[in-house]
């Protein structure tokens, strides 16, 4: 195994040779009596696509506000291209950061038409009429939306209004975009389809942007890289696969994804390769691989959880198996889900929620589970 | 699209600018100059003349604290007796106002009554005419001799003496309630419309019955509107100046108002006005306070949609009289009123036979004469309500934007003193804003403006601000976010938004300020007349004729101006829909 192992606090990014396009330097802002955001470091490098995620009330929108300039920090820096835009003591106006930004409502202005809410930013920067109207006509056509041009907001659906919102934060060519839940509005089916698009536009046109959403499968599509916050603070910073498969915490592991996690006891450490041998409480035992700190300090006899995701687990011994017996589980109860079953389970006290391609055969309500070798992963 | 790619180039090279520029515009200089100059504005307009009053009632010449102001002032000869009369005017004018408005909202809203639609016309004039120009109307009608409706008594209905007699205290409350019902009407049959059916049906559901639900669901629940109505009215009829002044005169009987009026009058006595305008404040204070608390607490409502069929009560044989009652009191508040102004401004002279021959336009011409003080306060009202509708749109813009999206400490103490001057009775205010502003615009107009500016102001602020209040934040930071900075994204975006909320503010204090009379009587000079002084001077004279004239050109044009209202309505459908 040669996934590298996630560093909770700062990560280069991924190239190093431009100089970041945002920055944040231990960024903290207080709203009322809550530490809305509590000490953030963040490096975006151009053409980069990073989310930032997280539950309800974690500080995604207030850290946004900050760079988008609507929000002063208490404490920290921001840098725009390397040039300093907030501090506790110093905040740019938001018209001269040269940034876009698309909000959670749209607010595409309704008593402008598409093409003039489009065309608003070159308006403001003294553009002619000439190239507002070229500039507009490239970005609409860049959405699709070249045939409604002239209709006001009150006549287009939610989809077109963001589509709207997206362009006219496009259309002034900004060095760093912002989104904040952008797709939260739309229909379920929208949103999905709304999410490739936006990702495949971000690659096209190499868009620098900063995504805030709560939505795990919206940051798993939309991120080169998944910030995940939570209470303030920024609990693993990382590429989707790292924060999928390797969490650096439990409520990392929990918030992105499912997460069955077995407790049970260390009984061999292989630091070569980055693995342990845990004996589980559920029984049977089981190879995990686990975070390179934490593995320092790892000896037989020492507790560990293992996390173990629902399309972790086989009803049937695999070929080369990672365990021996399996583990014993009792089943509780079953939905069938179009391409898969959902398995609730539970091995002694502990349920376990498990994706099986076939429905399972019990005996006495009983049966047995394996690992797929190699997925398991001991959460700190 | 590649371009975007390398956008960030384009930018370094406005982001080059010197560390210090940078600073300076993270000031912005200009929202920090329209903002403070606001507030300093609100800041003369309201907290200035009001910290004096207080001053000058509680402080001595001495500069010390003392209550010698009071005993001297309430010592003087008919001062308690005014305040009395002020006590009755409050408690007869609102038990009356109730007892007409009460019923009438329900009749309109939940039966099947016939001049429904005739009520609510009729109680919009009684809510634009002002109460010095309807004592013009009964003057015509029910002076104690002259009057036409005791004439038509005496001589066709065989009544030995005149029944009316509007130059009393009886007539005062009867015009009083007249002008103020409306207030009650208003609140509560759109209270009454605006209960959502599935109250009263689940009410009914649990076996109640129709007279068991209104008594237990639909009143409870309409309280709160009853309620407020009620303090508007008793502060109304407290700080009322116009009807008490004309009628006062004539039948020679004081109010508190009167009497500060009295006061104003050379030599000025200052010291005692503010002391005698005291009660009212704090009458005002204590019930501002109470809708404050006590009614917001009880706002529970969840007020939706308009009254469904369901909801009518189908009066049967009742319906005529209900029908009767609503043809009455519009005939005898509206119709009535405004026929007599009309016929009295057209007849040669009051007490002539109505007759054909006897109409003439004499009067107007006199108005509109050159030489006649009435054509200077036609002028002067123009002038003062357009500056005074201007200047509190901006500032009712400015300042409602500033209390709805700037966090700073003590943002709130915009709006308290905005209300503070809502809820300050007029003819207080005029005496405040003569201490503060006498010596440095003694005799002009501006004078007028500042103390109109003061009164009118909230009703722009609330208008405003409600309207913003609509607006979500967002579409002011995408102007921002798009490079454009504050004043031009109030330009672009807000100010578009909420014009229709402005232009409605503009209207609403053009009229209430060509109708202002409290305020204008204390602070106009023999140069700075305007329309409502005027009509006064012409009631005190005896000169009703003209002061009918006149008055009817005020009503038609607060009438027409309001008419634009509904312009204004219309373009922000059409905006926001
Ligand atoms: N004006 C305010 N006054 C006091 N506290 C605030 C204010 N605005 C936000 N907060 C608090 O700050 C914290 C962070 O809020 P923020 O809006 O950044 O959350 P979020 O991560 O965007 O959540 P969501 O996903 O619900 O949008 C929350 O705990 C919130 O309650
Ligand atoms: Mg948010």
């Amino acid at each position: 195994m040669s996934l590298p192992s996630p560093t909770p606090r700062f990560a280069p990014p991924p190239q190093v040779a431009d100089r970041p396009r945002l920055e944040l330097r231990n960024l903290r802002k207080r709203l009322g009596d809550t530490a809305a955001v509590n000490g953030i470091d963040l490096a975006v490098a151009p053409g980069e696509s990073v989310v930032l995620l997280g539950p309800s009330g974690c500080g995604k929108t207030t850290t946004l506000r900050m760079v988008a300039g609507f929000l002063q920090p208490d404490g920290g820096e921001i840098h725009l291209d390397g040039v300093v835009a907030s501090t506790s003591a110093f905040a740019l106006p938001p018209e001269k950061r040269q940034l876009g930004m698309v909000f959670q409502s749209y607010a595409v202005w309704p008593h402008r038409t598409v093409a003039e809410n489009v065309g608003y930013g070159l308006e403001v920067a003294g553009k002619k009429k000439a190239e507002i109207e070229a500039g507009v006509a490239e970005v609409l056509d860049l959405v699709q939306l070249s045939a409604l041009a002239k209709r006001y907001p009150a006549e287009l659906s939610g989809g077109q209004q963001q589509r709207v919102a997206l362009a006219r934060s496009l259309a002034t060519k900004p060095s760093l975009l912002l989104l904040d839940e952008p797709l939260s509005n739309l229909d379920a089916s929208l949103r999905e389809e709304m999410r490739f698009e936006l990702r495949a536009l971000q690659k096209n046109i190499g868009l620098t942007t900063l995504y805030v959403t709560h939505d795990q499968d919206e940051a798993l599509v939309l991120a080169d890289r998944i910030v995940v916050m939570n209470k303030g603070r920024i609990e693993q910073l990382g590429t989707p696969e790292e924060v999928y498969r390797t969490p650096a915490s439990r409520f990392v592991g929990s918030f992105v994804g499912i997460a069955n996690l077995l407790e049970g006891e260390v009984d061999a450490v292989d630091r070569a390769a980055g693995k342990v041998r845990i004996a589980l409480d559920a029984g049977d035992r089981l190879w995990s691989r686990a975070p390179a700190r934490w593995l320092a300090d790892a000896a037989p006899g020492s507790r560990a959880t293992v996390l173990l995701r629902p399309e972790d687990f086989r009803l049937e011994q695999p070929q080369v198996p990672d365990q021996e017996t399996g583990i014993d589980v009792s089943f509780l109860s079953e939905s069938f889900l179009g391409s898969h079953y959902e398995l609730k389970l539970q091995a002694g006290a502990t349920p376990l929620r498990v994706q099986s391609r076939r429905r399972g055969s019990f005996v006495d309500g009983r049966t047995r589970l394996w690992a797929r070798p190699g997925s398991a992963w001991v959460v700190a | 699209m590649s371009e975007i790619t390398a956008s960030h180039h384009l930018a370094e090279g406005t982001r080059a600018t010197t560390p210090l520029l940078r600073r300076l515009s993270s000031l912005q200089p200009v929202r920090f100059l329209i903002i403070g100059g606001s507030i300093a504005i609100l800041l003369a307009l309201i907290a200035y003349p009001l910290a004096l009053l207080a001053g000058y009632s509680f402080i001595d010449a001495h500069g010390n604290l003392t209550f010698d102001t009071f005993e001297k002032a309430f010592a003087r000869r008919g001062m308690w007796q005014a305040t009395l009369n002020s006590g009755w005017l409050v408690l007869f004018v609102t038990v009356g106002a109730c007892a007409l408005g009460v019923p009438l909202a329900w009749i309109v809203a939940r039966t099947d009554a016939p001049g429904k639609a005739l009520i609510t016309l009729s109680a919009g004039i009684s809510f634009v005419i002002p109460t010095f120009i309807s004592v013009i109307s009964w003057i015509f009608l029910a002076a104690p001799n002259s009057g036409y409706l005791n004439r038509l008594a005496v001589e066709y209905l065989g009544f030995s003496a005149a029944p009316l007699n509007i130059m009393s205290f009886g007539g005062l409350v009867f015009i009083e309630i007249v002008g103020v019902y409306p207030l009650v009407f208003f609140a509560v049959s759109a209270a009454l419309n605006n209960i959502d059916a599935s109250h009263e049906q689940a009410a009914r559901v649990l076996g109640a019955g129709r007279l068991r639900t209104t008594l237990t669901v639909t009143l409870p629940l309409v309280r709160p509107a009853i309620l407020s109505a009620v303090i508007l009215v008793m502060l109304d009829a407290l700080s009322s100046f116009g009807a008490p002044a004309a009628i006062g005169t004539m039948a020679n009987f004081s109010v508190i108002t009167t009497k500060i009026y009295d006061l104003l009058k050379f030599p000025p006595q200052f010291n005692y006005a503010a002391a005698v305008a005291m009660p009212i404040l704090i009458v005002t204070a204590i019930s501002l306070l109470i809708q404050k608390y006590a009614i917001r607490t009880e706002n529970f409502r969840t007020l939706t949609g308009k009254a469904t069929p369901d909801q009518i009560t189908r009066l049967g044989r009742w319906r005529w009289l209900a029908g009767g009652f609503c043809l009455v009191v519009a005939f005898g508040t509206a119709i009535l009123p405004v026929g007599a102004l009309v016929l009295l401004s057209l007849l040669s002279s009051f007490g002539a036979p109505i007759s054909l021959g006897n109409l003439v336009t004499k009067h107007y011409g006199l108005i509109f004469d050159e030489d006649f003080v009435a054509r200077a306060s036609i002028i002067h009202s123009m002038l003062l309500a357009l500056a005074t509708a201007t200047v509190c749109a901006t500032l009712g813009l400015v300042l409602g934007w500033v209390v709805e999206r700037f966090r700073f400490f003590g943002r709130e103490v915009i709006s308290f003193l905005v209300m503070i001057a809502y809820g300050f009775p007029s003819i207080a205010y005029a005496v405040g804003i003569l201490m503060g502003y006498v010596d440095l615009f003694y005799g002009t107009l501006t004078l007028i403006l500042i103390a109109y500016a003061g009164k009118l102001l909230p009703i722009a602020f609330v208008l405003v601000r409600n309207g913003i209040q609509q607006l979500s934040t967002d579409l002011e930071e995408a102007a921002r976010i798009s490079g454009a900075g504050w004043l031009r994204s109030i330009k672009d975006v807000t100010f578009p938004l909420v014009r229709g909320a402005v232009g409605i503010a503009w209207v609403l204090v053009f009229s209430l300020s060509l109708r202002e009379l409290s305020m204008s009587a204390i602070l106009a000079q023999s140069d700075t007349q305007v329309m409502p002084t005027v009509v006064l001077q012409f009631i005190e004279d005896g000169a009703v004729e003209l002061a009918a004239a006149l008055a009817v050109i005020i009503v038609a044009v607060s009438l027409s101006m309001l008419g634009l209202i509904r312009l204004f309505t219309r373009k922000k459908t059409a905006v926001v829909s």
